[in-house]
């Protein structure tokens, strides 16, 4: 197990390491900031300056190093847009961005796996066509266009939700979470939504397809003729193994909960990292998406790494391999 | 049970096994009793002939900005032009006939999509291919970029590419294939490992046929069923990506719409109540992607032998 | 005695997709005594699992219970509703699986499993249910059984799962035991082993058995009664003795012929073989010795083999040493020209590794010799050379499903390397093809067919057919029967000794089974763990081994005592 630990650790370095140099070197050779911080009347002694004071004249390698120490140290530069420390911009944004994440994340959960385990075991009724469907419509709406909907229909017409921004927060241990006040709460319930129907179907499918599967194992019609009841071989022996497969793409997902949060939060001006980002991107604030990229590389990298151990500790068969 | 069928006992349906059914016939098979699966199908044929014959359809050009008529702007659905004409569908603000853009839009959507899967699938049922054939170097460069890739949501990586390149057709085209071409590469090399294991193989060794032959004769033709089997999800997803990045305005340009675009233009009028420039496209793009993912789970029903029940 | 199982023309069907109905049991009755130990046999597709399962209710979905029913202890148990079966399943009828590594969860410890059982089935709870379920593991004879509790079962030998699985069965002292084919997975000794624990523990508990099997050896030892089934359909039944040694009907007649016997070897099985076109075959014949190479020089091996040895080894990490395994440790045998020689063995034996090695798949430990035809094989260099050497020296699989590519016509699977080599034109290669198909015994128009379209006998003789297409001098025969019926198998054999006959052939077959081996060797070496036991001609180490192992190896086989069939 600490082999395997320790395995996964040393990929896990390389892997953001040869992420953050595809990065730089990607945003370095193609967007040149001076040409976008440099007014129409600067000089090329001024472009000159500028390029210093950026230290963006040195070589690329040199940048590359000097970044990297820079990063070990917890600098990843200043925004151009803001003239801030770019990680400070990050991290007060990030919050917004998890509560969001983690909420739909939640409801997904919640909602999805018991209807994905009642389809798999009813599967002709009328009630599983219709999960089925509803399923696949969810699939099929992209994220933008359903937040869209969505505002169109609780915030224009019904007007029982704001469309946009965050709302008031409440402050626990210095942070502002908007799940603790009531407006907060009315302002993140759309995003959230939005994000969780995504979610609500993919549990669906994924609890369906592996109660499917497991149903038909020897091990279930052993265990029924052992004379274990229903409630028993669904809670146990069912559970148990649809488990797995479960946590391995919930916990997988939720790289890509944040990533789709990008959407979410254009949609619905929800003040997070994806907004951030997609800013930064039209402003080609460089700083800031060579950040964000590498810190959600490290991120990315990081839940991997605890579901792949999750996985191991949840499945016997690969604990002591 | 009905009386009059005749029933079938183990000898005769042994016997029976040597009549094999055609591509057309499965197809069919896949199908039958299925009835929304169909609809879909038929979707789908009928979005992709609306796409072919747009300019055939379409009664305007929406590229051509000398024809648009500011005045037209902002219309409801119904509404005359000012050349006589009844728009369909409402115009936009530039004065554009939504209903013609809509079927332009179409047309780009499914272009960038099925250009961007076919171009990644087939990078990587070959990479995928390599991997399994070629153990070594060559396997674990393969695989570790594969990892790479995948540990990267899509949509991500593609605002990643465009963050890098830039926006354009071209770029987005890129920045798809990109985000396909992995999972293929995954799916392909974990299906014929499998098949590589199995005698056949050895019996080709065995004949002497070069590792070139064994690819393309032996390997290939068993290992491309469950790629052709997510081919439709990986359309539906591409599609989908797409309008994403459009939407967000790192995609296609505005010269160009595609259907996330229109969607997109259409999104500064909603709190306006204008809500047809971006409901329109929204029901189109949803209608297609609807199609595709009703007909890719019947697929991937049908191929998944633990729904077929046991036969 | 009361009868405490009565099946009454059960008939059990399934529907199909083109609207027909599949009957996998056709009217079938049967009865068990409490105590006895009823055999219910036939080959795949017989459904004898069928009426196993319809008597605990587990049958799939989608099956009807067409006329009759299953009655237990007089109640009618095949048409209960699922709570009621509840209460029978593991209380009143236990059942053992066929595959014990995949009966048992992967996902919960051993003890979890029994204890459940136990929980659900009698009134023990708690600690109680544990010292039962140590007791029951004793009984079983599962050794160290407390340490057993916290394991799980991919941790667990094949035999040592079915124990458990026995365990399990037996918890709640049920009045019957449905054990479908319960050692099939296993090999010989341990199925000898595992089948006396079942017997001694039903015996004391006065537990009757329904025993489904494909194995007549098996039955010969256990059964007091049996039924012979054949396409879901009832053709004989009587007393285990009767049936076995004086079989009324064709069928079971053929089906005791076919059987492989260990005390007698016979010329030819007497089953019914259709061999193909004559023409045909001739002309096959004909084509196959034109190209014959020069035969080996008299008296010495065709195949030399000395000191080979494979080592298998995972690699070495940062963080953890290689760990190594010896499949193969210094073989050495010869083979002479047109002669059968046999290896023997269990599973982890290596005598498949022993063929991979010698076919060149794998790359065996340096300080090896492999002389085919005078020549040592790993220094043929040129393309020509190593080429005529793979025409001469082939293979016969023994998955018949995975041994066909899968995408090819049965002529293509046959012809399509010679055409690669460019050793036959396309027409040629179809007339080839049909010459084939017609001298293994398949007609000729079938050769366009694709593999899916024959049955796993049939798909085994294709294979013989892409193997003779070489025109070989050798053939490398690994299991080619293991996975057919042993009528199939019979019919199989007989075809291989023909061809062999007709065309000289020098085959090295590789078999689990002694009585197989008995059959088509002249001579034969036993292998354990990767060494060779002993060798020599069948007649001396098949009747009066020498050593220990092949000694406990012939015990344990299953006795298939009657007399010859003329």
């Amino acid at each position: 197990m600490l082999n395997f630990i320790l395995k996964r650790l040393a990929q896990s370095g390389i892997l953001v390491l040869v992420m953050s140099a595809l990065v730089f070197v990607g945003m370095y050779v193609v967007s040149d900031p001076i040409a976008v911080l440099a007014g129409e009347d600067f000089t090329e002694e001024d472009r000159r300056v500028l390029a210093q004071e950026l230290g963006v004249d040195k070589p690329l390698i040199v940048q590359y190093v000097n970044f990297l120490g820079n990063v070990a140290k917890g600098d990843f530069g200043t925004s151009f847009v803001y003239n801030r420390p770019v990680l400070d911009l990050i991290l007060e944004r990030l919050p917004a961005t998890l509560e969001v994440a983690f909420m739909a994340m939640f409801i997904g959960l919640v909602i999805g796996i018991p209807l994905g385990v009642y389809s798999g075991l009813n599967q002709k009724k009328p009630t599983t066509k219709a999960i089925s469907f509803m399923t696949t419509v969810g699939y099929s709406i992209p994220n933008f266009w359903q937040g869209v909907l969505l505002i169109m229909l609780f915030a224009v017409w019904l007007q029982w939700l704001p469309a946009s921004g965050r709302g008031d927060t409440t402050e626990i241990f210095g942070v502002g979470w908007s799940l603790f006040n009531l407006d907060g709460l009315s302002h993140i319930l759309l995003p959230a939504m939005n994000l969780a129907i995504y979610k609500i179907c993919l549990q669906t499918r994924l609890a369906r397809s592996g109660t499917q599967e497991v149903m038909y194992q020897d091990y279930m019609t052993f265990a029924r003729a052992k004379g274990i009841g229903r409630d028993r071989l669904i809670r146990r022996h069912l559970v148990r193994n649809i488990l797995i497969p479960i946590v391995t793409i919930t916990g997988l997902q939720i790289g890509s909960l944040i990533a789709f949060a990008t959407v979410t939060e254009t949609v619905f001006s929800w003040p997070g990292i994806g907004k951030l980002l997609l800013d930064s991107i039209h402003n080609s604030d460089r700083p800031v998406v060579v950040a964000y990229l590498i810190l959600i590389t490290l991120m990315f990298v990081s839940i991997n790494f605890i579901v792949d151990v999750l996985y191991a500790l949840l499945d016997p068969r690969i604990r002591y391999t | 049970m009905s009386a009059e069928t005749t029933p079938v006992d183990a000898g005769t349906l042994a016997q029976r096994k040597s009549k094999e059914p055609s591509f057309a016939e499965k197809f069919r098979k896949a199908f039958r009793g299925y009835p929304s699966a169909q609809i879909g199908l038929i979707g789908i044929i009928i979005f992709v002939l609306l796409a072919i014959f747009a300019p055939l359809i379409a009664p305007q050009d929406p590229y051509d900005q000398m024809r648009l008529d500011i005045l037209d702007g902002l219309l409801p659905p119904g509404s005359k032009l000012g050349d006589g004409t009844v728009s369909l569908l409402g115009t936009d603000a530039l004065g554009r006939d939504i209903f013609s853009a809509v079927l332009y839009g179409l047309r780009i959507s499914l272009v960038v999509a099925l250009v961007a899967v076919i171009v990644g699938s087939i990078i990587g049922v070959f990479m995928g291919l390599l991997a399994a054939m070629k153990a070594g170097w060559v396997e674990t460069l393969i695989m570790r970029t594969v990892d790479l890739k995948m540990s990267f949501p899509g949509i991500l990586l593609a605002l990643m590419v465009l963050a890098i390149f830039g926006t354009g057709v071209d770029k987005v085209i890129f920045a798809l294939i990109i985000g396909a071409w992995a999972s293929e590469t995954r799916l392909v090399r974990a299906v014929a490992m499998s098949e590589l294991k199995k005698e056949y193989i050895d019996s080709a060794k065995l004949a002497g046929l070069s590792d070139m032959r064994i690819m393309w004769r032996y390997l290939f033709p068993n290992s491309i069923s469950p790629v052709l089997v997510v081919l439709p999800m990986s359309i539906s997803g591409a599609i989908g990506t797409e309008a994403t990045l459009s939407f967000l305005g790192v995609g296609v340009p505005i010269t160009e719409p595609s259907l996330g675009l229109l969607i997109a233009n259409g999104n500064d009028y909603i709190l306006s109540g204008k809500w047809w420039i971006s409901i329109f496209p929204g029901l189109v793009l949803v209608g297609l992607v609807l199609c595709i993912n009703v007909v890719a789970d019947r697929l991937r029903d049908h191929a998944n032998p633990y729904l077929r029940g046991k036969d | 005695m009361s009868e405490l199982i009565k099946v009454e023309n059960l008939t059990i069907a399934y529907p199909m997709a083109d609207g027909e109905v599949f009957r996998a049991i056709d009217n079938f009755s049967m009865t068990v005594s409490r105590g006895q130990i009823v055999g219910v046999v036939g080959e795949s597709g017989a459904g004898k699992s069928t009426i196993g399962k319809a008597t605990l209710g587990l049958l799939d979905e989608n099956a009807v219970i067409d006329t009759g029913g299953v009655h237990l202890d007089n109640i009618m148990v095949s048409h209960l509703e699922e709570h009621a079966q509840v209460e029978i399943r593991g209380n009143k009828v236990g059942y053992i699986y066929q595959n014990p590594m995949t009966a048992l969860n992967p996902v919960l410890t051993i003890g979890e499993q029994i204890i459940e059982a136990i929980e659900a089935n009698t009134n023990k709870r708690g600690a109680a249910a544990r010292d039962y379920a140590i007791a029951l593991l004793q009984q079983a004879e599962v050794p160290l059984p407390e340490e057993r509790l916290e394991k799980y079962p991919h941790q667990m030998s094949g035999g040592l799962c079915q124990r458990i699985v026995f365990a399990i069965a037996i918890c709640a002292k049920p009045d019957l035991i449905i054990a479908d084919e319960p050692t099939t997975a296993l090999d010989v000794t341990v199925q000898k082993a595992v089948l006396d624990t079942l017997v001694r523990l039903t015996r004391q508990e006065n537990i009757a058995i329904i025993l489904i099997t494909h194995d007549m050896g098996v039955v010969s030892e256990m059964c007091d009664y049996v039924y012979v089934l054949r396409h879901g359909k009832l053709v004989e039944s009587g007393p285990a003795e009767q049936v076995l040694q004086h079989p009324k009907q064709d069928y079971s007649r053929e089906l005791m012929a076919a059987i492989p016997r260990i005390d007698h070897k016979v010329e030819r099985f007497a089953v019914p073989g259709g061999l193909g076109q004559v023409a045909d075959r001739e002309r096959a014949i004909a084509y196959l010795m034109g190209r014959q190479t020069e035969a080996g020089e008299e008296g010495q091996p065709l195949l030399r083999v000395r000191n080979l040895s494979k080592t298998f080894e995972t690699k070495v990490t940062a963080l953890k040493a290689a760990t190594s395994f010896k499949a193969v440790s210094d073989v050495s045998f010869d083979v002479f020209p047109s002669e059968t020689m046999g290896i023997v063995g269990e599973s982890g034996s290596g005598k498949s590794t022993v063929g991979r090695l010698i076919l060149g798949l794998h790359t065996p430990d340096p300080g090896y010799e492999i002389v085919y035809r005078g020549r040592e094989i790993s220094e043929l260099k040129t393309r020509e050379e190593k080429l005529a050497h793979r025409k001469s020296f082939q293979c016969i699989f023994q998955d018949p499903y995975s041994s066909l590519n899968p995408r090819m016509s049965a002529g293509e699977n046959i012809t399509y390397p010679l055409k690669a080599h460019g050793m036959l034109g396309k027409e040629e290669a179809r007339e080839l093809a049909g010459d084939l198909m017609e001298l293994v015994g398949l007609p000729r128009a079938s050769a366009r067919k694709m593999p899916h379209a024959f049955s796993g006998g049939e798909r085994q003789r294709i294979g013989i057919a892409r193997a003779l297409s070489f025109r070989p001098d050798f053939i490398f025969c690994d299991e080619p029967t293991s996975a057919l019926d042993v009528t199939v198998q019979a019919e199989l054999l007989n075809l291989m000794k023909d061809l062999q006959d007709q065309l000289g052939l020098t085959l090295l077959f590789v078999s689990h089974d002694l009585a197989v081996v008995r059959q088509m060797c002249d001579r034969v070496m036993v292998m354990k763990s990767g060494e060779v036991v002993e060798s020599g001609p069948c007649d001396k180490v098949l009747v009066d081994p020498h050593e220990a192992y092949t000694q406990g190896l012939l015990a344990a086989m299953p006795r298939f005592e009657f007399a010859p069939v003329a």
